[in-house]
C-alpha cells in the first residue's frame, strides 16, 4: 500500500493541488456537519451519563434522609414488620456495629501487610518481586464474590470457625490487600530517586534510607491509598453476604455471626414490606455518606500535605 | 564503597544489586517474608476455589458449561444436575450490553469533559465522577430494582416489544427485571470508572497533536476521532477491560435486577441469571449440600475468565506501551 | 550638509535594500490584538506579510510572537477566553469574518510546531498524507504522488523512501521535523507558519531546516517565529521585532527588511535587542 509506484511521477503537483482543492471543497459541508453532529453527541453523552447518576443520588437522598432522621435508626435493633405494624422496622444498630467491627479487623490485618508488600514490590526488582507485582495487579480485578468463596472455604470449611464476623473480615482483607499493595507501590515509586540517592550518598544503609527518608516522603500516597481501600470495603456486599451468617444482635466478637450495613440493605430491598424497602434507601445513603466523607478526607488531606511539602 | 557505587544507580537498580542473602538485614527479611505470605495467600485463594469445585467438575463434566438444568438431587434420590449454560450466557450478555453502552457514552463523556466543558468546571466534574465511582454497587442494584424495574415494566419494555420484530428478538418483559435491565444497571455502574480513567488518558494526549491535526484542515471531530482516540487507545483499552472485569464479576447489583430465573431463550427483555448473581442467590439453600460445590465450580469459571482477562489486558497494555515508548 | 543631501543619502540606502513588501502581499495584519480573558497579550500589530518571502517574528520571551503567530491560523479558537481583534487578511478575505471556515483556513495556512509532533500511531506515509485524508482525498494515486512530492520538497524523500511504513518514532529529531514540514506542505498551503521550528534540534539538523526554509519560499509564504536572531538574519527577508510593553502585552517595535533591521534599525530598542542588551 505504501509502495509508491513510478506511475505517480506522472501526476503533476498541479493535479494534486487541483484534486485536493476539489475534494476539500466537495467534502467540506459533510465534514463540518459530521463534526457538529458528533459534538452534539459528546454533549448528549455527558448528559446521558449524568441523568441516571444524578437521579440515583437524588432518589437516595430524598428517600434516605427521612430514614436516617427516624428515631432509633442508629440505636435500635432491627424489627421484622408484622401485618399489624407494618412500619416498625426498628434500626440497624447491629449492622452498624457489624460493619465497623469487620472494617476494623480487616484494616488491622490487611493494611500492615499490604503496605509492607507494596514497599517490597516497589523497592525490589527481583524475579520474585515481579511475580508478586503481577499477582497483586491481577487480583485487583478479581470479582469480589470470589473472596467470599475463599473466606467460606478457609474459615468455614477448612478452619471450621463457622459463619462469622471473622469470615467477613477475612474476605474484606483479601479484597483490600491487592489494592493496598498497588497504591503503596505507586506512592513509594513516586518518591524522587534523588531523595533516595541523597540518603545513600550520605552513607546510610538502604534499609535506613527506606525507613527514614523514602517512607516518610511516601506517607501521603500510602495513607490516601489505604483510606480509599477502606472506603471500597465499607460498601462491599457480595463477599460478606456469603459468610457473615446474619445476626439480630449487637456483637463485636470475631467468632460470632454478625450483620453488615450492605448486607442488610440487600436483604431489606428484597422484602415485601414497603417499610423495609424504604429502610434500604436509608442504609444506602448512610453508606454513600460514609464513603464520600472518607474519600473527601483522603483528598483534602493529601492536598494539604502536598502544599506543606512544597 | 558499596554505598557509593549504589548511589550512582537508580533506586531500583541499587536494590537489585543486593541479591546475596548475607546482605539482608531484618528490614529486608521482613519485606521478603511478608511478601511471601501474600504469595501464599494468593495461591491458597486459587487453590481453595479449585479444590472446592473439583467434585462438581468430576460429576458434571462438560454439562457444567452446556447444561440447561440446575436441579439439586439432595432428597430426591436422583443425581444432581448442575448446568451452567444460562449463567454463562447471561453473564456474557449482560456484560456485552453494559460495555457497549458504557464505552460509547463514556468515551463521548470523556471527550466532552476534555474538550468542551469549560476549564473551570473540569476539576469539579472530574471530582464528581471519581466520587460516583466509589458508590457501592448494592446502591445501584437497589435503585435499579426499585426505580428502573417498574419503569421498564410499564414503559420501556412494552415500547421495545411493540417495535417491529421486538417480541421476536427482545422478548416480552414480565416484571421489568431482565437481562437488558441488568446490562443497563451495569453500564450505569461502570460508567464512572470508565469515564474516570478514559478522561485521564484522553487528557494525556499531547495538545500539540491536536493542534497539528487542526492545522492540517481537520475538523474538530476528525481531530478527536483520527488523532486523539488512536493516540489514547492503549489507555482506553485499559479502561474498557477494567470496566468489563467489574461487569462480569458484579454480583448484588445484577442479582437484584436480572430476574433470577434459569431460562433458555436469553432474550434481553426476559429474566435471566449471571454466574455471580446466581452464586449469591443460591448460596443460602446450597450450604451443606453438593450444590455448594457447583457454585464453587461456577466461581472457578468466573475466576479463570477474569484472571485470564486481566493478565491478557495487562500484557497487551505493556506491549503497546513498549512499542509506544520508542517515541 | 543641507537637508537635501541627507534625504538623498537615505534614499540611496533605501534603494540598496529591496523591501519585499513592494511585491505581492500574502497576508495583511491591521491593528491585530490578542487577549486572554480580557488580559492583553499582543497589542495593535500592523504589518504586511510579503508573498513568497520569509517573514521572521523576533523578540524576547513574553513579547507575544508565538501568540501572534497562532492568531494567524485561528489556533486560539481552541482556547476559551481568547479574543483576537483587528483585521487579518489572507488575500482579500478577513480570516475572522466568518467568510472562511476555520477548517478551510487552516488547510490554507499550515503550521509547524516547536517540537516535532508526528502522529505517533501513524506510519511515515500516513503522517504525510494525513492532511489530504482529513480533506477528503481518498484516491491512492493522488496520495502517493502527494506523499512523494511533499517529502521531496522537505528534502526527506531519499532518506525514508524505503521505509514509509515505519513509524515516526524511528526518525531523528531533525527528520521528524522535516516530516512535519512535509505533512504541512502536502495540503498545499499558501502560507506556512513556523513556531521556533528548530528550538528542539541540534545545530546540524537546524542548519538543514534553515536551508529548507530558503528553498521553500519559492513555493509557500513563510512566517517564522524564532528566538535566535542569527537564524532570523540568515533565513528571513522581512523581520518584525516585538517587545513586551508596560502592561506585559507584546507590542510591535519595528518591522523592516531583515538586512535593514539588523544593520540600521530605526528604533533604539531594536538596536539594544540585536546587540544583546536584553532578552
Amino acid at each position: 500500500m505504501t509502495q509508491i509506484t513510478s506511475s505517480s511521477e506522472q501526476i503533476t503537483s498541479g493535479e494534486i493541488r487541483a484534486h485536493l482543492r476539489e475534494r476539500s471543497a466537495a467534502t467540506l459541508r459533510r465534514r463540518i456537519f459530521v463534526s457538529k453532529v458528533m459534538t452534539v453527541f459528546c454533549w448528549a453523552a455527558i448528559v446521558l451519563a449524568a441523568i441516571p447518576l444524578v437521579a440515583l443520588l437524588l432518589r437516595l437522598f430524598v428517600k434516605g434522609i427521612p430514614v436516617l432522621l427516624k428515631s432509633g435508626f442508629f440505636t435500635q435493633l432491627p424489627q421484622q414488620p408484622t401485618l399489624f405494624d407494618q412500619t416498625n422496622t426498628g434500626g440497624v444498630s447491629n449492622a452498624i456495629i457489624g460493619t465497623i467491627a469487620m472494617i476494623v479487623y480487616a484494616t488491622l490485618a490487611s493494611v500492615p501487610i499490604g503496605i509492607i508488600v507494596g514497599i517490597y514490590t516497589a523497592e525490589s526488582d527481583s524475579k520474585f518481586a515481579s511475580v508478586i507485582r503481577v499477582i497483586a495487579s491481577t487480583m485487583v480485578g478479581a470479582p469480589s464474590i470470589l473472596m467470599g468463596l475463599f473466606a467460606f472455604g478457609v474459615i468455614v470449611v477448612q478452619l471450621k470457625l463457622g459463619f462469622s464476623i471473622l469470615a467477613g473480615s477475612f474476605a474484606l482483607s483479601v479484597l483490600m490487600l491487592p489494592v493496598l499493595i498497588s497504591s503503596t507501590e505507586i506512592a513509594v515509586r513516586n518518591v524522587p530517586t534523588t531523595l533516595r540517592e541523597a540518603g545513600l550518598a550520605l552513607g546510610a544503609k538502604p534499609s535506613t534510607t527506606s525507613l527514614r527518608i523514602v517512607l516518610p516522603a511516601a506517607t501521603t500516597g500510602i495513607v490516601t491509598g489505604a483510606i480509599l481501600a477502606i472506603s471500597r470495603a465499607v460498601g462491599e456486599t457480595a463477599p460478606i453476604l456469603l459468610v457473615i451468617g446474619g445476626a439480630y444482635a449487637i456483637t463485636w466478637k470475631p467468632n460470632d455471626p454478625g450483620s453488615a450495613l450492605s448486607v442488610s440493605m440487600y436483604q431489606d430491598v428484597s422484602s415485601s414490606y414497603d417499610s423495609l424497602r424504604d429502610q434500604a434507601w436509608g442504609i444506602g445513603l448512610l453508606l454513600v455518606l460514609v464513603i464520600f466523607v472518607l474519600s473527601f478526607a483522603a483528598r483534602i488531606w493529601a492536598a494539604r500535605k502536598q502544599k506543606v511539602q512544597r | 564503597m558499596v554505598v557509593a557505587a549504589n548511589s550512582s544507580q537508580t533506586a531500583a537498580g541499587a536494590e537489585g544489586r543486593r541479591p546475596s542473602a548475607s546482605a539482608r538485614g531484618a528490614y529486608e527479611w521482613t519485606l521478603l517474608v511478608v511478601a511471601s505470605l501474600f504469595g501464599i495467600v494468593s495461591v491458597w485463594f486459587v487453590g481453595t476455589i479449585i479444590w472446592q469445585s473439583v467434585s462438581t467438575f468430576q460429576s458434571q463434566g462438560l454439562y457444567l458449561l452446556t447444561g440447561v438444568n440446575w436441579v439439586p438431587g439432595a432428597g430426591t434420590g436422583q443425581p444432581s444436575q448442575y448446568g451452567g449454560r444460562a449463567m454463562i450466557i447471561g453473564t456474557i450478555e449482560t456484560s456485552l450490553i453494559a460495555m457497549v453502552i458504557a464505552v460509547v457514552i463514556g468515551t463521548g463523556t470523556a471527550l466532552a469533559i476534555n474538550f468542551f466543558v469549560p476549564q473551570k468546571m473540569k476539576t469539579f466534574v472530574a471530582t464528581v465522577v471519581e466520587l460516583l465511582a466509589a458508590v457501592p454497587s448494592v446502591v445501584y442494584g437497589v435503585w435499579g430494582m426499585l426505580v428502573l424495574a417498574p419503569w421498564f415494566l410499564n414503559t420501556i419494555g412494552p415500547f421495545l416489544s411493540s417495535l417491529p420484530g421486538g417480541t421476536a428478538v427482545l422478548g416480552t418483559t414480565v416484571a421489568g427485571k431482565s437481562l437488558l435491565l441488568a446490562g443497563i444497571v451495569l453500564a450505569i455502574m461502570v460508567l464512572p470508572t470508565y469515564v474516570a480513567i478514559s478522561r485521564e488518558v484522553i487528557g494525556a494526549v499531547p495538545h500539540e497533536l491536536v493542534e497539528a491535526s487542526l492545522s492540517l484542515g481537520a475538523t474538530r471531530w476528525q481531530t478527536l476521532w483520527r488523532t486523539v482516540i488512536p493516540t489514547a487507545r492503549i489507555g482506553l483499552f485499559g479502561a474498557t477491560s477494567l470496566s468489563l472485569g467489574r461487569a462480569i464479576g458484579e454480583t448484588v447489583a445484577v442479582s437484584l435486577v436480572c430476574g433470577g430465573s434459569v431460562g433458555t431463550t436469553f432474550k434481553p427483555l426476559e429474566p435471566g441469571v449471571t454466574i455471580a448473581g446466581w452464586i449469591a442467590t443460591q448460596w443460602g439453600e446450597a450450604v451443606g449440600s453438593d450444590q455448594i460445590g457447583a457454585l464453587f465450580a461456577l466461581g472457578a469459571i468466573l475466576m479463570v475468565v477474569s484472571l485470564a482477562m486481566s493478565m491478557f489486558s495487562r500484557r497487551l497494555v505493556a506491549q503497546q506501551r513498549r512499542a509506544a515508548a520508542v517515541v | 550638509m543641507n537637508e537635501n543631501m541627507v534625504n538623498m543619502m537615505n534614499a540611496l540606502e533605501d534603494q540598496a535594500i529591496v523591501d519585499p513588501r513592494s511585491g505581492p502581499i500574502a497576508m495583511r495584519l491591521n491593528n491585530v490584538s490578542v487577549a486572554f480573558n480580557g488580559r492583553m497579550a499582543v497589542r495593535d500589530v500592523t504589518f504586511d506579510v510579503p508573498a513568497n518571502n520569509v517573514t521572521a517574528l523576533i523578540g524576547p520571551s513574553g513579547s507575544g510572537k508565538t501568540t501572534l503567530l497562532r492568531s494567524l491560523n485561528r489556533l486560539h479558537d481552541l482556547t476559551k477566553g481568547a479574543k483576537v481583534t483587528g483585521e487579518i487578511l489572507l488575500g482579500d478575505e478577513d480570516i475572522y469574518s466568518g467568510g472562511i471556515a476555520p477548517t478551510v483556513l487552516r488547510s490554507r495556512i499550515g503550521m509547524v510546531f516547536q517540537r516535532p509532533n508526528p502522529f505517533p500511531t501513524m506510519s511515515l506515509y500516513d503522517n504525510v498524507v494525513s492532511g489530504l485524508r482529513f480533506n477528503g482525498v481518498k484516491k491512492k494515486s493522488i496520495l502517493d504522488a502527494a506523499a512523494e512530492e511533499s517529502l521531496r520538497a522537505a528534502a526527506l524523500w531519499d532518506e525514508i523512501k524505503d521505509r514509509l511504513k515505519a513509524h515516526g518514532s524511528t526518525l531523528s529529531g531533525g527528520q521528524q521535523q522535516r516530516l512535519c514540514i512535509a505533512r504541512a506542505l502536502a495540503v498545499e498551503p499558501e502560507v506556512l507558519l513556523m513556531d521556533e521550528p528548530t528550538s528542539a534540534l541540534d545545530p546540524i539538523a537546524t542548519q538543514k531546516i534553515e536551508e529548507l526554509i530558503s528553498q521553500l519560499k519559492a513555493r509557500v509564504t513563510i512566517v517564522i517565529v524564532t528566538h535566535n536572531m542569527q537564524q532570523a538574519a540568515r533565513v528571513s527577508d522581512l523581520t518584525a521585532f516585538l517587545l513586551m510593553g508596560e502592561d506585559r502585552a507584546g507590542e510591535q517595535i519595528e518591522v523592516a527588511p531583515t538586512l535593514k533591521l539588523f544593520s540600521q534599525p530605526d528604533d533604539p530598542r531594536t538596536m539594544d535587542y540585536i546587540q544583546g542588551r536584553f532578552g
